[in-house]
């Protein structure tokens, strides 16, 4: 640390002496920006964005994927359909309450993993680290099948280790509207490792001095987690909140295949992007299907730059920058 | 922008380049889609292959290409996908009467390439042809495999309740164990039905001691049937649509009555729950843990898991509410794409498919072949590959009773698919827990009521 | 500094604790303890894949025969009689006596079996219902479907698809995510908020309706039925490895890119010798992610590989066993072990480099 300390106030010297230098100095460092920025934008304007602009297009279109007849324009049509439409509203309220108990698992749970598999004292870490991630390696079809037959009312594992230990009557888990979003839960657990894996790389880079400094002052260890860890890999757990909730906006697979397309018991799984889809791709209405994901985009755009601006207040970057 | 970006255009341009003339100087190109039905298992996969080099074999002008969906969920999408982004597949198939309702508008009327080729549709039996028959009297399709629903029946849970078989030929009564006889009918399987499901203290349904959450072999299934293909074994009858108001006929609300009774009075049949446990798998009827299902012929598609576990036998479908025996039929086709660039070479390959190919995509597809030259090869097939003492003649039977087009299971409304998707979430609720204490009458009326939007396009 | 600290600490808890001894003890307890948590929780959390893993060594009849809903691989004991194979039972006797018989001809309530150690006494009448009896069995695991499922799907040639779908993407999107990232997190440009929003924005549309114009343009370029719309736009960074990265650069702290810059080095050298040196945990994540993302991607190459079986990867041959009407589960089970395979060693492995690059992080600070 020492052998940093001295060039620290050398470059601000630098840069306050050179006044005339620095526009030239600021131009340059805005150029080499562009030049590393340049990948994503040839890769935006090739790839991305003309498929994009193409469905917001369609939001304003009657575009339909069966039948023959050129594309129409049909003005604000679509916009005001979803207004009024208890479908969609319907649907995003499902999507929206299970995001709400999903994304606080999402990330409280990998958080304890992470702090569990960094734990000085633990044996064996280079073991413990793939068991956990291994369940995220497993193909969504294996993975549902499994949890599919693990989760069966009868015969799944769940419930015989459930009456094993007394519960007479254990739910059925797939079956019942009170219990469906909770298995869907449980299966997203074994999502959770490349958010347990950020978390866990970025506390192994939290500077070990920081604990030392911590354990002189005679902080337990909830304390060292609380001031210390935490806010050092605030930047991570930021991302994966970000990427959780984009991500459970969207949410889709699993219970498209789990109620095979039904949203049943009594649309209780019936998510928005389920609809979405079957607007799109069973009804053929690409049209509306356009205008529903543009909806959802608005929504988690909204959502994503509030915790940005929020992450000013809480997320610590090392490097000075908000 | 930066050199990269130079860079990297010219080398997307050139790939592209590279890439269109080759697929210019080819010979005709005909896509053949597989994936809307059956034929995306491995086995069938070998097959096709075959099936698509032996054709580019005998043709320098035409090559064949088949594009598999490997994935019956996603099959739809994909076809979708071809079709909007104007890169359609010239063939689709094999694809049955509702996945043909589901792109109804994509289809091209072949009657003037039958015409202009000459193509003799009489090498098939007339009424098979008569079902691609179009309102306008095009014609969509050329029959090509037949699956007329019968009855599987798993003999040994027969003599282990020391019932007798269900009868072999169309007409025949069933004999019941102390010698009187019943009519092949829905009641009689009703009753059967209740012996054949047993729990794990070997109680059957038939005794007060039954347990039905301990179900260890059930009686009666429809296996993967459509809520219409239930409707329709119980009893062929339509949706009657008068000004703006659809309504279900009284026949369907009993038969949804009766299959109900099954699922949560009798418990003789089983629940989603039930089927999905690991005792039901991979299907309640392949489990050996069941009675009877009714199923069009395509099941003998799958039934390998059997050979040496359990034997099995088919009869004919029980006679229907009215007393009459109906028969539901699946008929699988190939279709041109009417956006087909090359219609002529498309239908070489269609009558290809069709004739030469039938026999060996048909013994695959577990199907019936709709050219009568092609039959008695499927039994020979179909008997090598389970056993001769099956009834197969049922099979054969079974056409002459088959239900006529207006009363087809599959048969098109408007907004086909959205439709479909309402009757698969009927039938969903139906089957799954939250159908024990549902009210029908209330169900069909909301049911009545959405298929109404749903017909009339709000 | 940090040289420093260790000793004053050490010093602490020596006045402050107990003798040596003692301490050792405790430590070892408490990491026998958080051990023994640790396992607990993986019990719990790897039980489903427990029941893939059992699911993979089943043989079909196992899971669909008498001895489905048992956990490990069981098969009856059988016996043959007049040609055809009967179950062994536990049968209690009249007489009290349990004597292990076939059962040949199964009834409601009265069945015969016939002793397999003396099948000429001929058959045994037993008044009961059967079901009620327990099975004789034996342990029989099928390791013969991983070779099955290998020679079905020819496992190299699809396994070198997902190879080259999955490294070449990952190539792509560990160099263009590193520059994309370091320059969100390093220099000013103007209107840097808004285009990082614009990027995140890319991933929270729905997928569903870009695809039908994302599809047209891959085909009307020529990329169709070709890997190249699989691995190309990986080249281009992706919002989720960008974002991640950019998180990790900005907890670097400016001070040695500063140092570097005096020392004369350019942007380009303080990326490839300050910054990438700091971040390797993040750098394989991020290669890691992709990694299997691309591994188990189905959707892409279904559409973009439909008339290119020779290309198919892993994930399209998978479907091949889960057939819907014929789905044979221990196939679609063996064949995702066998898929995990490579991946969990390639964690297994880079573990080892992301816990060193950590150790560089530590030590140069």
């Amino acid at each position: 640390m020492a052998a940093t300390d001295q060039p620290l106030s050398a470059p601000s010297l630098n840069v306050g002496a050179a006044a005339p230098g620095r526009s030239n100095l600021a131009k340059q460092q805005r150029l080499w920006g562009w030049i590393f920025l340049s990948p994503w934008i040839i890769g935006f304007a090739a790839f991305t964005a003309i498929p994009i602009l193409a469905s917001f297009i369609f939001t304003f279109t009657n575009f339909s994927l069966n039948t023959g007849e050129p594309i129409t324009f049909a003005g604000l049509d679509n916009w005001l359909r979803l207004l009024s439409d208890p479908i969609a509203h319907q649907t995003l309220g499902v999507t929206i309450k299970f995001a709400l108990i999903a994304v606080p698992v999402g990330i409280v749970v990998p958080l304890g993993l992470a702090a569990m598999l960094n734990a000085k004292s633990l044996w064996g870490k280079r073991i413990w680290r793939p068991l956990f991630y291994l369940p995220y390696m497993v193909p969504a079809i294996s993975g549902i099948f499994i949890w599919q037959s693990f989760l069966n009312g009868n015969t799944g594992w769940l419930n015989r280790m459930l009456r094993g230990i007394g519960i007479v009557d254990p739910p059925n888990w797939l079956q019942d509207e009170g219990f469906i979003l909770g298995a869907f839960m449980l299966m997203g657990l074994w999502g959770v490792g490349n958010a347990m894996l950020t978390m866990l790389a970025t506390m192994q880079g939290v500077p070990t001095e920081l604990y030392e400094a911590a354990d002189v002052d005679g902080a337990g260890p909830a304390r060292k987690f609380r001031s210390i860890t935490l806010p050092m890999i605030s930047p991570v757990i930021f991302y994966n909140l970000v990427l959780s909730v984009i991500g459970l906006m969207q949410y889709f697979v699993v219970p498209y295949v789990i109620t095979r397309g039904t949203g049943n018991p009594n649309n209780s799984a019936y998510f928005f992007n389920m609809f979405l889809y079957k607007t799109a791709f069973t009804n053929f209405n690409m049209g509306y299907g356009s205008t529903l994901a543009w909806f959802l985009f608005l929504i988690a755009l909204g959502l994503t730059i509030i915790l940005f601006s929020t992450s000013r207040r809480w997320v610590y970057y090392a490097s000075g920058d908000s | 922008m930066s050199r990269k970006a130079v860079y990297l255009l010219s080398i997307v341009a050139l790939l592209a380049l590279v890439i269109m003339p080759v697929s210019a100087q080819a010979p005709v190109t005909i896509t053949w889609f597989v994936g809307l039905g059956t034929g995306s298992n491995s086995e069938q996969i070998e097959v096709q292959n075959q099936v698509v080099a032996d054709f580019n074999a005998a043709h320098d002008d035409i090559e064949l290409v088949i594009n598999i969906a490997a994935s019956n969920e996603t099959a739809r999408d994909t076809l979708s996908t071809l079709l909007a982004a104007g890169t359609p597949p010239d063939i689709v198939g094999p694809v049955g009467v509702a996945g043909s309702n589901a792109f109804a508008d994509q289809w091209m009327d072949i009657a003037p390439l039958v015409e202009s080729s000459g193509f003799d549709t009489s090498v098939f039996d007339q009424a098979l042809v008569d079902l691609y028959r179009t309102e306008s009297g095009g014609l969509s399709g050329l029959p090509f495999a037949v699956y007329p629903a019968i009855t599987y029946y798993n003999t040994d849970l027969f003599d282990e309740a020391e019932l007798a078989y269900p009868p072999s030929e169309f007409g025949a009564p069933y004999v019941w164990a102390d010698g009187t006889e019943a009519p092949w009918n829905y009641d009689t399987v009703a009753e059967l039905a209740k012996i054949l499901t047993v729990d794990a203290n070997g109680n059957d349904a038939t005794s007060p001691d039954f347990d039905p959450t301990a179900v260890e072999q059930y009686g009666i299934n429809f296996q993967w049937a459509r809520l219409r293909l239930i409707w329709t074994n119980l009893q062929p009858s339509t949706y009657f649509t008068e000004g703006d108001t659809l309504t279900v006929p009284e026949e369907w609300v009993q038969a949804t009555q009766w299959y109900w009774d099954r699922l949560w009075v009798d418990h003789t049949a089983p629940n989603t729950t039930a089927g999905a446990s690991e005792t039901f798998q991979p299907n309640a009827f392949a489990s050996g843990n069941l009675g009877m299902s009714i199923v069009p012929l395509w099941f003998t598609c799958c039934l390998d898991n059997s050979i040496g576990n359990f034997n099995w036998n088919i009869a004919p479908v029980p006679a229907s509410f009215d007393g009459e025996q109906h028969v539901a039929m699946d008929a699988d086709t190939f279709r041109i794409v009417a956006a087909s660039a090359n219609p002529e070479a498309a239908f070489t390959v269609l009558t290809y498919l069709v004739t030469e190919a039938a026999p060996a995509l048909g013994s695959v597809y577990g199907a019936y072949p709709a050219l009568p030259a092609a039959q008695p090869q499927w039994v020979e097939t179909i008997s090598a590959r389970y056993s001769p003492d099956i009834a197969w003649n049922v099979a054969s039977d079974s056409l002459a009773y088959s239900n006529p087009g207006p009363v087809h299971h599959e048969s098109n409304v408007p907004n086909y698919t959205q439709a479909y998707d309402r009757e698969f979430a009927l039938l969903t609720l139906i089957e799954g827990d939250s159908g024990a204490d549902m009210d029908i009458a209330a169900e069909i009326a909301t049911f009545e009521s959405d298929m109404n939007a749903i017909i009339s396009g709000q | 500094m940090a040289a420093a600290a260790q000793p004053i600490t050490r010093q602490n808890q020596a006045v402050n604790t107990s003798p040596f001894y003692s301490k050792q003890l405790r430590k070892f307890a408490a990491a026998a303890m958080v051990t023994m948590f640790t396992l607990i929780v993986a019990m719990v959390y790897l039980l489903p894949f427990g029941n893939m893993a059992m699911i993979a060594i089943k043989s079909e009849d196992q899971i669909t025969g008498s001895t489905e809903g048992l956990i490990l691989p069981m098969s009856p004991e059988t016996f043959e009689y007049d040609g055809e194979l009967h179950e062994i039972y536990e049968v209690p006797m009249p007489d009290g006596t349990i004597r292990e018989l076939a059962l040949v001809d199964p009834g409601r309530s009265s069945s015969d079996f016939v002793d397999p150690a003396n099948p000429d006494a001929g058959l045994i009448p037993w008044e009961g219902s059967w079901r009620t009896l327990s099975p004789v069995m034996f342990f029989e695991p099928h390791f013969e479907n991983f070779g099955e499922a290998w020679r079905l799907i020819d496992f190299p040639r699809i396994f070198g698809n997902t190879l080259v779908i999955a490294i070449g993407g990952m190539i792509g999107t560990i160099m263009s995510s590193i520059c994309v990232a370091y320059a969100f997190a390093r220099f000013p440009i103007p209107g840097k908020n808004i285009l990082f929003i614009v990027l995140i924005g890319t991933i929270i549309l729905p997928s569903q309706v870009t695809l039908i114009p994302t599809y047209a343009f891959f085909s009307s370029i020529g990329w169709t039925n070709t890997m190249l719309p699989l691995i190309v736009p990986h080249f281009f960074a992706n919002a989720y490895n960008v974002f991640l990265l950019r998180q990790f650069f900005m907890t670097l702290p400016r001070e040695l890119d500063e140092a570097a810059m005096i020392d004369g080095a350019g942007p380009f050298r303080v990326l490839i010798s300050v910054i990438i040196p700091q971040s390797y945990a993040a750098i394989i994540s991020v290669g890691l992610f992709h990694f299997i993302f691309a591994w188990n991607d189905f959707f892409g190459p279904l559409l973009y590989l439909l008339g290119n079986q020779q290309q198919w990867p892993i994930s399209i041959a998978v479907q091949q066993f889960n057939f819907q009407y014929g789905p044979q589960p221990q196939l679609i089970q063996a064949t995702s072990l066998m898929a995990m395979v490579l991946p969990l060693l390639i964690f297994f492995l880079a573990q080892k480099i992301f816990m060193r690059g950590v150790v560089i992080t530590g030590v140069e600070k």
